[in-house]
This record gives C-alpha cells, structure tokens and sequence, in this order.
C-alpha cells in the first residue's frame, strides 16, 4: 500500500507505480500525475479492482462536475486496458447520496443507508449565550461561552472536540480555553488546535494524541469535520453555525460512542442566521440536509476534460464521454487546433500538457510560507524555520504588516509581507507576547467591464456580461484575547485582490421600485433580501453549490481604474445617499474567468424570479428565516413583504 | 480558456459544410525517401548512407565502430554493452512537444547503425498521426535486434516517450542498453561550456557548424502546421536536423571513446583531461588519476582544480603516500572559497599521524579565520570547534 500524491517524493515514485497493490491518491494527482501517464501505471490499471471514493459528499458543485468528468477519463483508460472496476463510495448525511454517486460515477448504484454510526443516547442542545446589555439587546460573546462549556467538560476529563467558523476563531478559542484549564505550572497540553495551514507533522501530532488519549480535547475549524481518524468523543461544542445543516450533523456526529452517553452543544453567535436556529430548534431538526449537485456536462467544464482525456487517449468516432455525445465539442476543438482527426480518430495534436491548464479546486495553490525569525542566530545566517502556511485568497487577511498571527494560540507579529509577483511568497514573523488578536476589516465592489447581453423586461433590465469583484483589506481591528472587547484598531496598505469573472445582473426601474415603498431603506433591505433569495435558489437551476456563486446588491456603476471599494455599511450607505436611485443585484461566477454559470443564470432568471415568489408564498415563516429572504436580524422585519412586492411587481 | 461563447461561435461553424482537406503532396519524394511496407500498413522512409570512416566536422566515425565494449562501459553505470559495438541503434526522435505523457507522440524517429561497411541513417515519418501503428512496426524489429541504444538525453526524453507509445501501442518495450551521452558530456565538458546541449558540442568539440538549421523549438509548429494544411515546405530541413543529431551522436561516441582510449595522445583541454578523470576515476582509478594529474599539469585552475587535488588527494591518501597527499590539500587550502574539507584533512594528518598537536592546532586556527563571513564557515564552525576544544586538551595534558 503506497500514497502518491503531491508530497510523494520523485525518486519513490517509480517504486509505488511498480509495486502499489492499493494505491491512495487525491483527485488533483489523479487528474494531473497519474491519468495523463497511465502507460507508467500499466500495472495497475490493468488489474483494477476497486476504485474507492470517500467523502463522497464533498464532490459537489464545480469541484464534483470536474471530479465526474476525472472518473470518465478514469474508466476510458480502464476500459483500454481492459478492466471494468467496481466503484464504492462513502458519504456523510446529504439529501441525496444515491443521486450524487451515480452522477459522478456515470452508472447505477447500490445504496446501503443503515447508519453505522454510535447509536448511543446523544443530547443535542442549543445555547443562546445570554444577554448583557437589555438595552441594547447585547449577549456574551459567543467564543468566550463556547469556551466556557468546553472547559467545564475537560475538566471532568470527559473528550472535548470544539469547532469554530473560522481559523482565526479557532485560535481565539483555543486561548481561551487553554488559560481556563491550565494546570498549576501553566501546562494546557492535554488540549491542541487543529486547522489548515498547520505543518503536516503539526497535524499528524494532533491526530495521534487524540487517538492515543494523551490529548483530550481539540479545538477546530471544519478540517476535522470528515475524514481523519481522530477517534469518538464525548462531547462536541459547536461555535456557531456552521453554515448547512449536513456540516452541522456532520460535526455534531464527532461525539458519540458506542454506548454510553454523548452531548453536542450548538452556541449560536449574534449573527441573524445563527439567532434564528436557536429561536427555532425545529427549524434544526425539521429541515433535511442540503443536496449535493453536480453538472458534469457543464460545457466548460467538459470541454476542458475532453482535452485532457484527448491527451491520454485519442477519442474514436462515436466514442461518448461518459453518457455525453461530445462529437461537436471534438470537432469545437479540432477547428481551435488542439485536436486533429486522422482516421477515425481525434488525437491530442498541441505542445501543451492540458491537465496543467486545468484547476479542479477554485483555490490556487500559490501559498505563503509563515516564516519565524524570532531565532535568527548572531552570526546573520538567515535561519528560515517555516511555522505554517496560508492560502493566497486569505493571507492579507491574516497576515498583513502588524496582524498578530495565532498558532495553536501562540501569537506571532507579521513584521513583513512579501506579495509582489516577483517575490517569494512568504511573510516573517516574530514570537510576541501580547494580550490582543487582531481581526481585518475588507472592503468590496463589483464593476461591469463588459456588457454582453440585455434583456429588457417590463420593470426591469437583465443584463450578462463581466465583471471586475474586488476586494481589499483596509485596516484592523485589535481584540483583547480574554475579553473579546476591541482595544484598538490601525490601518494598511494592501493592494486590492482583483478577479475577473462573469456575471448576471438585474437593475430595476426605479419607478417601479417607486410604487412599492417611498422609503429608499424599505427598499435596500427587500433587495437585499431578494440578492439572498436568488443567491440560494439559483444553484437549484444551475446545478452547482451555493459557494459556487456569489452575490452583491451595489448599482450599475461601470468599472473606472483605481474605483475604490467599499465596506458593506458603506455601499448602503451610498445607496441611499444616490442622486438616481438604480440599485442593481449582482449575480457572479465566484471562479475567476467564469465557467458559465452566470450565462445560465441570465437564462433562466424569469424562471428564477417566479420561483422566488413561490418560495415566498409557501414559506411558513412570519418575516424571513434562511430558507428564503434570509433571518430577519439580517435582513429587516419588513423585508420578506417588501421582497414579494418587489419580486410581484417584476411580473414574476 | 475559450469561453461558452467562443464555443458556440465555433460548433455553429462547424455545423456548416466542412472544406475538404487539400490533397497532401507526396512527402516521400519531397525528402528522398520512399514508402516501407509495415504489417500496419505503410510509412515513409529515408535512407541515407555513409562510409565507415566518414568525418564529421573534425571527428571521424571509425573511433565509435572499433572502441572495446569495456570503453563505452566506461560512460554508463549500466556497464558495457552484451553484444557487439556494431549492432548499437543511435536513436533520435522529433516529437510534438516536450510536455512528456501519452499525449506527446514522436512524428520522426532516425536510427543509425552499421552495415557491412557502411554507417546508414534510417529514419521513419508519420504523415500522419493514425500511421503511428506502421512507424512502431517499422522499429520494432529493428529494436529487437540491436544490442543497445545511443541517445542524447535519451534517458529523460526519448526512451521513456518511445516506451510510452509502445505500450499505447499494445507492444513490448525491448529493455535495451541504454548509453544516454548527455550524462558523460556533463562530466567532460559542464565546466568548459556553459550548457551542454548537443549544438554547443558541435561546436566547440566537434568543430562543426550547422546553416539553414531548424531550431528545435520550432519542430513540433511545423510538424502541425503539415498536419493541418499539409504545407511540406519545411520538412525537408526538419529530416535533415534529425539525420545531423544522429551523426553528430556517432562522432560524440567516436570522440569520447578514442579519448578515453588514449588520452595521452589527444591533445585536449585540461577541463576535459579532468572530466576524462572522473569518468574513469569510477571505473578504474588507475586511469584515472592520470588524467587529473595531466589536467593540472596543462594548467587546471580555479575550483575544478582545488576539486581534482582533493580526489587525487584521497587517493594518495588511501596509499599512504602522505607527503604527496599533505601538499595538496595545502594547495587546496588557498582556494578562494572557502571549502573545510582541505583544512580538515591537514588537521586529521597533523593530529593522527605526525601526533604535531601544535602544528594541527594552528591549522584549525587558520581555518577558523579563512571561515569566518562564509556561508560554508557557518556551517563547518561546529566541527571547527570541537576540533579545536579537543586539541587544546591534548597539548594541555602534553605539557
């Protein structure tokens, strides 16, 4: 048994191709290492048995069109080698797992749905941490009573698993619940974080202690939702919501054993969506998991697989991919000189290595190295010990100039940022001893660049075209560790993180808007509530996950070079200050460059903006919960009314 | 990446009539050659011959032909060849793109190998991508009778590219001796020149220049610039870069063998006396010391020189003949770079065998000084140290 991936060393891998009886591998390697050199593998895939796919429900949206389209190159190159493996796969609580496994495999399945899980008796409890201010409607900070409960639990030595939303509240957590269990001498060791961008030896140090005992409780962000084995516990603290109903089973699922009893507590934060769970536990209970959808035969997403399964085999007339007839899509491709027809046949006919042009994860993989050089030694050679790693799309968030940078709660100032094209991608730290965390504050906005088509409704204006979204850190904030209170705050200078995508928008005459409500801010919060709702509903017609859109409620306002971005109270703000009023819900592909999705939106919006007054007329909730214009903390008491106007009066 | 647009636009255009693909001219006669029946139908061939002893550039052939299997052992680690020098294919392949994979095919392979008393440079073209079933039927029996292959930069390329579509192909890779020149040209002449590629050999070894030559990076353009309209113009020139890479493999061999056969009697460069070193140095160290020794007698200098004075240094070392040894770590001493391995030789020599604590003491201290500021220094302070600790204990309980 071997693993081949991107860590496997070169001159190891000629001896896993070799002799591996059981080889595991991730998606990407198969894509881009091991398919477009399967004659290396000629061992293997002419004796393939079992192709074993786990956590099945995390191949939805783009990412599951691109690993179903992986498995149709799979299954070519077995074909040609002559084996017809079996596939089995695992999946955590979706509302649909038979549907998401046949889509991505291409054929029928057998569904076993018996759980397997601990069927010990389990207390789920949801905990609104309790108001301070009356006044003001304030409750306890949420991490501090999260923390709280979770302490109590280590303390009777009862194994505590706590999750939280974010890597930055993973680390804030975890402080505070190691000052509350510390032994006498200060040692909180028998509690660890775990997050991505830890080392891997961090993480597998983590994992082996909690399986051992030696460490009785962890602190995490979703990475230890599925997959490692870290063994059952008695208790998992859930630290706010953690966005679908499945991750919320999912984390929920860490504490159980086989017999005995276990507790899962849920701690609401302030935030509308996790308000409204507490106020409605049934709302928890009731609503069944989200569905995992996929889109193989997406175009661009098809097309891209074509040219590499072209690559590794050529494609013979009549040949499907899958169950796509794909004979335009060759012949697309043979007029743009990537595929050339000899025969009967189309091969690869261009220099290039195709599955290099082709990302399945949205991510790049163009991460910056957390160096400390709190131990540069005296003679200045530079000593670079690599603490951790941070991914590209949120490293100016956590590791901009002056952020305090928390490992396993131990704080580290950010001296430099190197970011430039140019450079090396990696930010110095040093070792500090502070009280503070501190928490960015981004900017946004969204530009049209190109307009490439319209569609003029009775009441409004459809339009499809691209885009620029930017967004920017503009400054800090610094929040005291024990009390969460905010301390102070600073400011810095960051380039603007700039994507080009495409996207769909819908501006609304504003007389017509004129008749709904005279009050401009009746007006911005229906709208808002309506970005939600079609934000939630679209991926239903599209196909893809709720991740793979993103939205934003701004106005038509063309792209200008150096147009500043904005906060989000800020863009409310200027709508409502506008001279002319022409608020404009955005739709956007939240991969950079587009892959069709907002096309397909700017298709099918009639047919969206008459779904969401369905939604709305059937919904059972007084004014607004997440299943259609959003809660109502977020989104105003008059909002779900308005929304409906709104959406009546486009004549949907 | 082309958008949904850009597709629409193109299948609409596809789905209007097709224009027919002019008809191709015959490629055969445009580059000399004629058309080879293959089970697999047929494919274009090339055949070119050349007499035994044929110069090319400044180098003869013959070297290559008459060289004792032991000889060219002498440039691989696989050892030498089983078979006879004369049944060696000297392989080189055109290919769509470097990108490596199932997806990048080798368009013209040339072979050389010897007949009777001629050398003949075979080579076979696909005209097009679906005749690769005749091209892998016209070599494999050429394969199956060879007892090695000669390739520059085979190893990384066109071996494992030639396995590849074999095995596409259904068909047994022959698991050939393999000599892949590029490995020896480094030891021979990475220090002289400051790349390796086979032109820059040409160049300044083989004494030869190429006109009208097709820059390699520009074959696999043309090659698909044929495909797609048939435009043979420029193919004739790719052929004869091909047959130019085969021959100048023959004369590298024929070079490489007649110097390591007698080095004395080539006059060469000492970078290349020195490389000549390190070649036989792994073989047979009785070769090879010669050769570094000749090396700095033409006047080696710089770091290659302080590097063939520690091999010979070891050797000498491993000898016991210390008097020669000690001079020339204490040459090795003064390179300009700072390298602790000399000064850790004189200091063991001192220390272990005169028993001159002193003497061995004052080494390291010099070494200590020439040190400090380097990157090396840094890492080699510790054992510095140690060593210097322990001395001072020894001349301490001395007194």
């Amino acid at each position: 048994m071997f693993t081949y991936d991107a860590d496997t060393p070169q001159d190891a891998r000629r001896a896993v191709r070799a002799r591996a009886n059981l080889v595991l591998t991730n998606p990407d390697m198969l894509h881009s290492g091991i398919l477009p050199h399967h004659t290396k593998w000629l061992n293997l895939f002419q004796n393939l048995r079992y192709v074993i796919i786990d956590e099945l429900h995390a191949y939805r949206g783009v990412f599951g069109s691109h690993l179903a389209n992986v498995m149709r190159r799979l299954k070519r190159i077995c074909a040609h080698y002559g084996s017809s493996p079996q596939f089995i796969m695992a999946s955590a609580t979706i509302a649909n797992p038979r549907e998401l496994a046949e889509r991505l495999i291409g054929e029928g399945v057998e569904e076993v749905a018996e759980s397997g899980a601990p069927a010990g008796e389990k207390v789920f409890l949801c905990y609104n941490p309790p108001v301070v201010n009356p006044e003001l409607g304030i409750r306890a900070p949420y991490l501090g009573e999260a923390a709280r409960l979770a302490a109590r639990f280590l303390k009777q030595k009862i194994a505590t698993i706590a999750f939280a939303q974010s890597r930055l509240a993973t680390e804030v957590l975890l402080s505070t619940i190691k000052a509350a269990v510390a032994d006498r001498t200060g040692d909180a060791g028998i509690v660890r974080g775990y997050r991505g961008g830890y080392l891997p030896t961090r993480r597998r140090a983590v994992e082996h202690g909690l399986r051992s005992g030696e460490v009785l409780g962890v602190v995490s962000t979703s990475a230890l939702e599925l997959g490692v084995d870290i063994g059952h516990l008695d208790v998992a603290v859930l630290a706010g919501y953690p966005g679908t109903i499945a991750s919320l089973w999912q984390q929920a699922g860490r504490a159980g054993r086989r017999s005995g009893r276990s507790a899962a507590i849920f701690v609401a934060t302030s935030a509308p969506l996790d308000q409204f769970m507490a106020s409605h536990p049934d709302y928890l209970f009731g609503t069944p998991p989200e569905h995992a959808r996929v889109n193989p035969d997406n175009p661009f997403i098809l097309v891209n697989h074509l040219k590499c399964g072209a690559f590794e085999l050529p494609f013979a007339e009549g040949e499907t991919f899958g169950d796509a007839d794909v004979r335009l899509h060759l012949a697309a491709l043979e007029d743009e000189g990537l595929l050339h027809r000899a025969g009967d046949r189309w091969h690869w006919a261009s220099e290039t290595y195709p599955a290099d042009h082709v990302s399945l994860r949205t991510v790049t993989t163009d991460n910056f190295l957390v160096i400390d050089t709190t131990a540069r030694d005296e003679t200045q050679v530079v000593r670079r010990q690599i603490i951790a790693e941070v991914d590209w799309s949120s490293a100016f968030a956590t590791i901009h100039p002056k952020a305090i940078y928390l490992i396993e709660s131990e704080p580290y100032e950010v001296q430099e940022l190197h970011f430039r094209e140019v450079e090396e991608k990696v930010a110095y730290v040093k070792r500090v001893s502070v009280d503070y965390f501190t928490d960015a504050i981004s900017a946004k906005g969204i530009w049209i660049l190109r307009r490439l088509a319209d569609r003029a409704g009775r009441a409004y204006q459809a339009s499809q075209g691209e885009v620029l979204v930017a967004e920017k850190v503009v400054g800090f904030k610094k929040i005291k560790l024990a009390t969460l209170e905010n301390v102070g705050s600073g400011e810095v200078e960051l380039p603007q993180q700039e994507m080009q995508t495409t996207s769909a928008w819908l501006t609304i005459d504003p007389a017509v808007l004129e008749r709904v409500s005279p009050s401009r801010e009746e007006l911005v919060d229906g709208l808002r509530a309506v970005t939600y709702l079609l934000h939630h509903l679209a991926p239903m017609f599209l196909l893809c996950d709720v991740r793979d859109l993103g939205s934003w409620l701004g106005d038509s306002t063309r792209a200008t070079p150096g147009a500043a971005v904005d906060t989000v109270q800020s863009t409310r703000r200027r709508l409502l200050e506008a001279d002319r009023f022409n608020p404009t819900i955005y739709l956007y592909d939240s991969h950079a460059g587009g892959i069709g999705l907002a096309e397909r939106v700017f298709e099918v919006l009639p047919d969206l903006l008459a779904r969401g007054l369905d939604v709305l007329s059937s919904c059972r909730c007084r004014s607004g919960c997440p299943s259609c214009v959003g809660p109502v903390n977020e989104v105003g008491r008059r909002a779900k009314p308005i929304a409906t106007a709104i959406l009546e009066s486009l004549g949907a | 990446m082309h958008t949904l647009d850009d597709l629409r636009r193109i299948v609409r255009r596809i789905d209007q009539s097709r224009p027919a693909r002019p008809a191709a001219e015959p490629i055969e006669t445009l580059v000399g050659g004629a058309l080879e029946d293959t089970e697999h139908g047929p494919i274009v061939s090339v055949r070119r011959e050349y007499a035994l002893d044929h110069r090319h550039g400044a180098t003869a052939f013959d070297s290559a032909f008459s060289a004792a299997p032991s000889l060219l052992g002498v440039l691989t680690r696989q050892g030498a060849p089983a078979g006879s020098v004369r049944r060696l294919l000297f392989l080189d392949t055109e290919t769509t793109g470097l990108a490596g994979g199932t997806g990048t095919y080798a368009f013209l392979v040339g072979i050389g190998f010897a007949e009777g008393d001629r050398f003949v440079v075979q080579q076979f073209f696909m005209r097009d991508l679906d005749e690769e079933p005749a091209l892998l039927a016209a070599l494999a029996p050429r394969f199956a009778h060879a007892d090695g292959l000669v390739t520059y930069n085979g190893s990384g390329f066109d071996v494992p590219l030639l396995e590849t579509r074999f095995i596409l192909a259904r068909r047994r890779w022959p698991d050939l001796w393999h000599l892949d020149l590029l490995a020896p040209a480094r030891r021979v002449w990475g220090v002289r020149f400051t790349d390796c590629r086979l032109t820059t050999l040409e160049h300044g070894v083989l004494g030869l220049s190429r006109d009208d030559d097709v820059p390699g990076a520009m074959i696999p353009a043309l090659y698909f610039d044929y495909l797609r309209r048939r435009h043979a113009g420029a193919l004739p020139r790719v052929f004869s870069h091909n047959r130019l890479d085969v021959l100048s493999l023959v004369a590298l061999t024929s070079w490489l063998a007649r110097a390591l056969g007698s080095p004395e009697e080539c006059a060469l460069a000492p970078e290349e006396y020195a490389g000549l070193g390190r070649l036989w140095e792994r073989v047979d160290p009785e070769r090879g010391l010669p050769c570094y020794r000749r090396a700095l007698a033409c006047g080696l200098s710089g770091a290659e020189a302080d590097r063939v004075r520690l091999r010979l240094a070891w050797w000498e070392k491993r000898r016991a003949r210390w008097d020669a040894a000690r001079q020339l770590w204490e040459v090795a001493t003064g390179a300009e770079t700072f390298d602790p391995r000399p000064w850790e030789e004189l200091a063991k020599f001192y220390e272990h065998k005169r028993r001159d604590f002193a003497a061995a003491r004052r080494v390291v201290l010099r070494a200590v000084e020439r040190a400090r500021h380097t990157v090396a220094g840094a890492r080699a302070r510790q054992d510095l140290d140690r060593r210097l600790a322990r001395l001072e204990r020894r001349l301490a309980a001395s007194r």
